[in-house]
């Protein structure tokens, strides 16, 4: 105790740069969005306080719920996605698996790709006339299955969100691979002679050690989902007519395209209570059940 | 350890100086002068890549500069899009340069509105009888002139291939919209795509369809009889030209993936022979010459008479460009200089040389021979009459809202009368 309060100051004086940047650079940010978004502003002309009618307008705006509700389902996909499977492929890459190096690369690959790449990669895959989808099912005779993937309103959203959890699989993967080498063999050997089986050792044992983990990989999937923006940006624009639209890139394209900086920091605001309260529920949904345990 | 850590310190304290330092930097852009005689004007223009437009641009700073020994032009070359985010973060800021290079409509509107640039009413009579009113007008809000046109680009041009069109009967486009929608058949009857579009990026569909279809319907002052609250979009004749582009889509006149497309892609259909028609700017015909094997194979056409439209039905959409605004801040002797610099630049030598790079020019000037023959016709299209193009008539959040809108109604979501209400909300909103 004696110690931490004489280095205060100097602790003080230490954290100062990184405090100030980070003040500089994030928090300041958050606070000038709540001042704009109360203003009608092209960015050019003077400022015009407007009060709470940027907020009105989105709440009455349907492509803003639309964007959140594709949000959402990119959300899902993520969760429900990407953090199932890249936990069963960490489980069997974990065994000792002949040439488990190479899948575990390859399984990170997608993560390390420039996203512009494999949104354009892709965007040919799922091509509608001469795309790697349509002619695999039209080679085995199932033309009727084919679809405009990207270009239907009805398939656009679920094509894309198929994109997003192949792309981020990899880095989960990582994650929880990371997970499972920090549980101690102790308590495998422990559970052996006690008879446990391989599925019993995984679900009694391996699961509950990792809660953690996945705890942290859900809150990562949950904010990255909500900022998400250059996979769609690249492989959509958002279209065919806004059925691709997430939050982020509506912000965008109000702010620097439509050059209504006010109603894009509304937007921006908006996406910010949805992350915090998103991750808040999450958390506590998953930190609830971890205690029951 | 204790060096390391105060090292660290000084380290991290130096960077975050540097950061603030970097932070309240870079007031430079406005504040260039005179320096004893020689006046310093900086420049900001987009002439990056090595065209044959930029070329010529940068060749004619050059001459000016040989010619006025007392006035030094400072440039700075940004490339296009981060040079629109440019203009408005510094605009937002009020420090532009003392010449800026500027877009007709809606990117010039609010600099005007912010008062960041002046009028050049008083050098107009340079250009009597070079450049008409109907050039000028790109560049000018309320009456007055912001800048000088030097190029003229068709947004809405219907390029075919006279081949698959002689195969399915025809000579050229058809007159009426009527006998083009027959084509049409035809030539999806003959397995070809009729016409190739690439509308990811969502402007084309606005650009080079409804810009000049919305022309033939309503003619060429709608747009600004809609802006001034005197005509609305839910006019009958504007929805009609929507029901077009909803009955082309319907119909299958484009690749079925044209939404997933971008206007790039589509143009190679199109080069591919796969497609018979496109329906592009001109910003196309340079690529398509070079990419042909045949150019005598190449139509170039204007998309045909609507019945019952009010346009006139040989009108094409068309955009004037590289306009150079003066920074409003400018007087006395810097300003006389700015003016002395675009009277100079825009000079009939100049535009001889755009139309060598097969650029078509704003001017009133004689086509030299070297022109292509692709060129030539399209000046002949263009020499007829044309119609506002509506991203550079209308303000930018309805450009957005028309560009989403068309992509929602060629996929069948949104119907042309929601369309147009849609538009006309917004309208009534900022009027």
């Amino acid at each position: 105790m004696d110690t931490v309060s004489k280095t205060k100051w100097p602790i003080i004086v230490g954290m100062a740069p990184a405090l100030l940047i980070y003040l500089v650079f994030a928090i300041v940010p958050i606070l000038i969005s709540f001042y704009y978004s109360t203003m009608s502003w092209n960015g050019f002309s003077d400022m015009e306080f407007i009060g709470l009618a940027n907020f009105r307008e989105a709440l009455g705006d349907p492509i803003f719920w639309q964007s959140l509700k594709n949000n959402l389902y990119v959300v899902a996909a993520s969760v429900f996605g990407q953090v199932p499977i890249a936990l069963f492929f960490a489980l069997l890459l974990n065994r000792k698996l002949k040439g488990g190096k190479i899948f575990r690369t390859i399984g990170f690959m997608p993560v390390v790709i420039s996203t512009v790449i494999i949104s354009l990669v892709w965007g040919m895959m799922y091509n509608s006339r001469n795309g790697l989808f349509n002619q695999l099912l039209g080679a085995v005779g199932l033309e009727s299955w084919a679809q405009n993937w990207l270009g239907d309103p009805k398939w656009a959203m679920i094509s894309v969100c198929i994109t997003i959890i192949w792309q981020f699989i990899g880095l989960y993967l990582i994650i929880f691979l990371a997970g499972l080498q920090n549980i101690p063999d102790e308590l495998y050997e422990a559970a052996e002679i006690d008879g446990a089986s391989g599925f019993k050792k995984t679900l009694n044992i391996t699961l509950p050690m990792m809660k953690e983990t996945i705890i942290v990989a859900v809150i990562l999937c949950i904010s990255g989902s909500l900022r998400t923006f250059d996979l769609i940006y690249v492989m959509t624009s958002g279209g065919p007519g806004h059925s691709t639209e997430v939050l982020a890139m509506y912000m965008f394209d109000q702010t620097f395209s439509s050059t209504r900086f006010g109603y894009g920091s509304t937007l921006s605001i908006f996406i910010f209570i949805f992350s915090l309260g998103l991750v808040y529920l999450a958390t506590l949904i998953l930190r609830r059940k971890s205690a029951a345990d | 350890m204790k060096s390391w850590k105060s090292r660290s310190l000084v380290a991290s304290a130096a960077s975050a100086m540097l950061l603030l330092g970097a932070c309240s930097g870079g007031d430079g852009a406005s504040g260039s002068g005179s320096n004893g005689d020689q006046v310093e004007l900086t420049f900001w223009n987009i002439w990056t890549e090595a065209s044959p437009q930029n070329e010529a641009s940068k060749a004619a700073v050059e001459r000016f500069m040989e010619e006025n020994p007392d006035i030094k032009i400072v440039q700075e070359n940004i490339a296009h899009d981060q040079f629109k985010v440019k203009v408005k973060t510094q605009a937002a800021g009020r420090q532009l340069p003392d010449l800026v290079q500027v877009w007709p409509g809606a990117e010039l509107t609010p600099l005007v509105d912010g008062e960041l640039i002046q009028p050049i009413d008083d050098i107009l009579d340079t250009w009597d009888g070079v450049i008409s009113d109907t050039m000028f007008a790109d560049y000018n809000v309320d009456g007055a002139q912001y800048a000088v046109p030097a190029n003229v680009t068709p947004t809405s041009l219907v390029y075919y291939n006279k081949d698959m069109l002689a195969e399915a009967g025809y000579e050229e486009i058809p007159a009426t919209y009527d006998e083009f929608k027959q084509l049409i058949e035809d030539l999806k009857a003959q397995g070809d795509i009729p016409i190739t579009l690439g509308n990811k990026g969502q402007w084309l569909l606005q650009s080079s369809y409804i810009s000049t279809i919305g022309d033939r319907m309503t003619g060429s002052d709608f747009l600004q009889d809609v802006l001034a609250g005197e005509a609305e979009f839910t006019d009958e004749r504007f929805i009609t030209a929507v029901e077009v582009i909803q009955e082309m889509a319907e119909m299958e006149a484009f690749n079925n993936d044209f939404n997933t497309l971008d206007n790039i892609q589509h143009r190679e259909l199109f080069v591919a022979k796969e497609a018979a028609m496109m329906i592009d700017g001109a910003w196309s015909l340079g690529p398509i010459v070079e990419a042909i094997e045949d150019e005598g194979n190449l139509g170039i056409g204007v998309f045909p008479e609507i019945e019952g439209g009010d346009g006139d039905p040989e009108a094409v959409s068309a955009v004037t460009g590289t306009g150079i605004a003066i920074n409003s801040e400018l007087e006395g002797k810097e300003l006389e200089a700015a003016q002395k610099f675009l009277q100079e630049f825009y000079s009939e030598d100049y535009y001889t040389e755009l139309m060598e790079g097969d650029i078509l020019v704003a001017a009133d000037i004689e086509t030299p021979d070297s022109a292509s023959d692709a060129l030539k016709r399209v000046s002949e299209i263009i020499s007829k009459k044309t119609a506002p193009v509506y991203d550079a008539t209308v303000p930018v959040d309805l450009t957005d809202a028309i560009n989403s809108g068309l992509q929602e109604v060629s996929i069948g979501t949104l119907t042309p009368e929601e369309f147009a209400e849609n538009l006309q909300r917004i309208v009534d909103n900022s009027l």
